[in-house]
């Protein structure tokens, strides 16, 4: 750790493994559920059920996004948080806000919209959050006077998304408007500016991972980012084909989303040749592989598996089905999980004042591969039940709670395939409680020395 | 390529884009109001989106495609089922399904009548907005009525009135969507297994109290007018005696449609 308020970091990450491991168990009440009878159908239904694993998983990644923020904008601007008090501040605010809408779910409080059921109240609390971290983050540029591309991007990105939540506060009659609007905030974070936080983080982990040319780095990280708004924001269109908006929607949102891979296709090209360029090995293997394993995944999961589907006249019968659980899961974890298990996996050496060397653990890596696998296996079972249900139910017109019945099958697979998956998410807790606690301010100095080498 | 030039590909072309978007959104809300019919927005409806979005219906359900994928799309449920009947599934989803024979129950919400009349209105509206033609095919919540590939099943065209009225029910007049025509098989209206045996029957018993005299009178009361005479039991109809069956065929089939979908039935072995 070079300076001493990055240490705020490892306890944004830590409350986001909890929170992911969280997710990871619904997840599996949710497939039990699926695979039924249900014993709990009046303690917590499918739909409260639903809404946690949903909502959690956009809770930790933020909670993970922040954390890097606060690990990577003092190494990019040379300096101190600006208020280390209001980081902590902010994530007392921001876990007090996730607990009390986690536990209103489970008594019925809900505002029943996909991804944005947080009570109105807790939403502005979340707005107040967001105000909280941009003005320490711009606050801690402001006084260091250095501003990189790199941390511009990231910040940008998540400058953007909170500004993309407020159309989600806005309450319309119509629901044709209802659905418009919501999709300004669910698409365009994830397929929008999200995804300057992943390119962000990308760019930063491969400058420090490769060594690599930053002023290369950059210049190829604006070409990315500004092909996934060229695709991205009028591929919302994909998601206007069915809702009651007018029919060019498909043609603008058909076009758009099929150029959408471009982007993640330009970003495993860049991280791969960055490294295969760069000759450098650094010691911290395991956060290689996440990093890499980020562009590659979200290229196979948000690029090619959401394009399998964006096409209007094949999501005509696809739209509603398991294809969208497939793409959704890869998608999710390609893009954001994996990219914050590497900036978690990168700085936990520093941040627990250890060297690379020292932290390089086979635990580490098998939870990398038991997590990859695990959700390959996943996406695959969904792709399965999707197909499936596609062709019985809206091609030949089976009813959907028989169709329901002939896919069982696939969710004993998702099921076995999401053991694997919590195997590798245990495994990775186990490796972050073993690296130790955060290192101190009197411990911090031998730990320059290692960053600095 | 310097950075210069690709960080004003960046901002140029996000400006851009972001241009066209706002003016694409602009556009569609001013054909949003024709298209979702808003002089049918009543305020049942508006409360009715209030129900469906605090009992959190989206998360087990599809409507316009959209939720989760846990139980059946509703965007044409209005249309398929009838209002009697979802008034009489929405206080109490257990007479209807059960876990052992469906995989899936729908847990008893405890909603009030008006918000069973308000969440049915908000579904109803729903069914009628300008979709592009989405769903391509109807989907259905249950039924094994496979009703061939597209493009090969009975054409509204067909020769012959028995030929038509299979057209009927399986199509516009979706009575397949509730009976079944193989026998023993109830999804929520009863089979329709030789019905015109048991029409002829059923309009010699002394206990018939409607006014058909013989087997294809009792078939067209039965569409026309559901709860002229309702068969003992209460598993097709309200406790207040009306028959859980759409009263609307009366204004949506003409007369010469029930005609042959009488003819229909009358085949059904």
């Amino acid at each position: 750790m070079i300076y001493r308020s990055q240490r705020v970091a490892y306890f944004y990450f830590l409350a986001a493994l909890v929170l992911f491991a969280l997710q990871v168990a619904f997840g599996f009440l949710l497939i039990a559920k699926y695979l039924g009878p249900d014993p709990l159908l009046y303690v917590v239904n499918f739909a409260t059920a639903k809404e946690i694993h949903t909502n959690l998983l956009l809770v930790w990644l933020l909670t993970g996004f922040m954390g890097a923020a606060y690990y990577l904008v003092p190494e990019e601007s040379r300096t101190e948080i600006h208020s280390e008090t209001l980081a902590w501040v902010q994530l007392g605010l921001w876990l007090a806000i996730g607990v009390t809408t986690i536990v209103g779910y489970l008594f019925g409080v809900t505002e029943g919209r996909k991804f944005l059921e947080m009570p109105f109240a807790l939403k502005l609390g979340v707005v107040v959050v967001f105000v909280i971290f941009l003005y320490n983050v711009a606050m801690t540029i402001r006084n260091a006077g250095r501003f990189t591309t790199t941390e511009g991007i990231l910040i940008g990105g998540l400058a953007s998304a909170a500004l993309l939540f407020v159309p989600g506060l806005i309450p319309f009659d119509n629901y044709t408007l209802d659905r418009f609007y919501r999709w300004w905030v669910v698409h365009l974070w994830v397929e929008g500016v999200w995804e300057l936080i992943q390119g962000g983080l990308l760019a930063f982990l491969l400058i420090r991972l490769s060594g690599a040319d930053r002023e290369v780095l950059e210049k190829w990280l604006y070409v990315i980012v500004g092909l996934t708004f060229l695709s991205g924001i009028l591929g919302t269109g994909h998601h206007y084909y069915w809702i009651g908006t007018p029919r060019y929607w498909l043609w603008v949102g058909g076009v758009f989303s099929a150029l959408e891979p471009l982007a993640f296709l330009g970003m495993a090209a860049y991280a791969y040749n960055t490294l295969r360029r760069s000759g450098l090995a650094h010691p911290n293997t395991t956060a290689l592989h996440w990093t890499i394993g980020s562009a590659l995944f979200s290229t196979l999961g948000a690029g090619i598996l959401g394009l399998s589907h964006t096409w209007p006249q094949v999501n005509r019968w696809t739209h509603g089905t398991h294809i969208t659980t497939m793409h959704g899961h890869m998608a999710f974890f390609g893009a954001y999980v994996m990219i914050v298990l590497a900036i978690i996996t990168y700085s936990l050496p520093a941040l627990t004042g250890r060297s690379d060397e020292e932290r390089q653990t086979g635990l580490g890596l098998w939870a990398f591969w038991l997590m990859v696998g695990g959700m390959f296996g996943m996406t695959m079972a969904f792709a399965a039940s999707g197909i499936t249900q596609t062709y019985l139910e809206r091609i030949l017109g089976l009813g959907y709670l028989e169709t329901q019945q002939k896919i069982q099958v696939h969710y004993l697979m998702v099921l076995g395939a999401g053991t694997i998956f919590a195997t590798g998410v245990a495994l990775f807790l186990i490796d972050f409680v073993r690296a130790g606690a955060p290192e101190t301010a009197t411990r911090a100095v031998p730990a320059i020395t290692v960053a600095a080498r | 390529m310097t950075k210069a030039t690709t960080r004003r590909f960046f901002f140029l072309g996000t400006l851009l884009f972001t241009l066209v978007f706002i003016g694409l959104t602009i556009q569609t809300h001013t054909t949003i109001s024709a298209r979702t019919h808003d002089e049918t927005l009543t305020d049942a409806v508006k409360r009715g989106l209030h129900v469906w979005a605090a009992y959190n219906c989206e998360n087990c359900h599809t409507l316009l495609g959209e939720g989760a994928y846990y139980a059946p799309d509703l965007t044409q449920i209005v249309a398929q089922r009838g209002e009697v009947y979802l008034g009489q599934f929405l206080a109490d989803p257990s007479r209807f399904y059960s876990e052992t024979r469906n995989g899936r129950l729908m847990p008893t919400l405890g909603l009030s009548q008006q918000q069973i009349q308000d969440v049915i209105a908000f579904l109803g509206w729903v069914g009628k907005i300008d979709t592009n033609g989405w769903p391509p095919r109807p989907l259905v919540v249950s039924g094994v009525s496979v009703r061939g590939l597209p493009g090969v099943e009975t054409s509204a065209t067909a020769q012959g009135p028995a030929a038509r009225g299979q057209a009927i029910f399986n199509g516009r007049g979706a009575c397949s969507t509730c009976h079944a025509v193989a026998g023993d098989t109830v999804l929520v209206g009863p089979s329709l297994a030789q019905v015109a045996v048991r029409a002829g029957e059923r309009v010699t018993d002394p206990a018939y109290t409607g006014k058909a005299k013989d087997a294809q009178g009792y078939l067209r009361e039965s569409i026309l007018d559901p709860s002229a005479f309702l068969v003992p039991g209460d598993r097709f109809s309200t406790p207040v005696h009306t028959s859980l069956m759409p009263g609307s065929y009366s204004t949506q089939l003409t007369g010469e449609q029930v005609d042959d979908l009488v003819a229909y039935l009358t085949t059904l072995d």
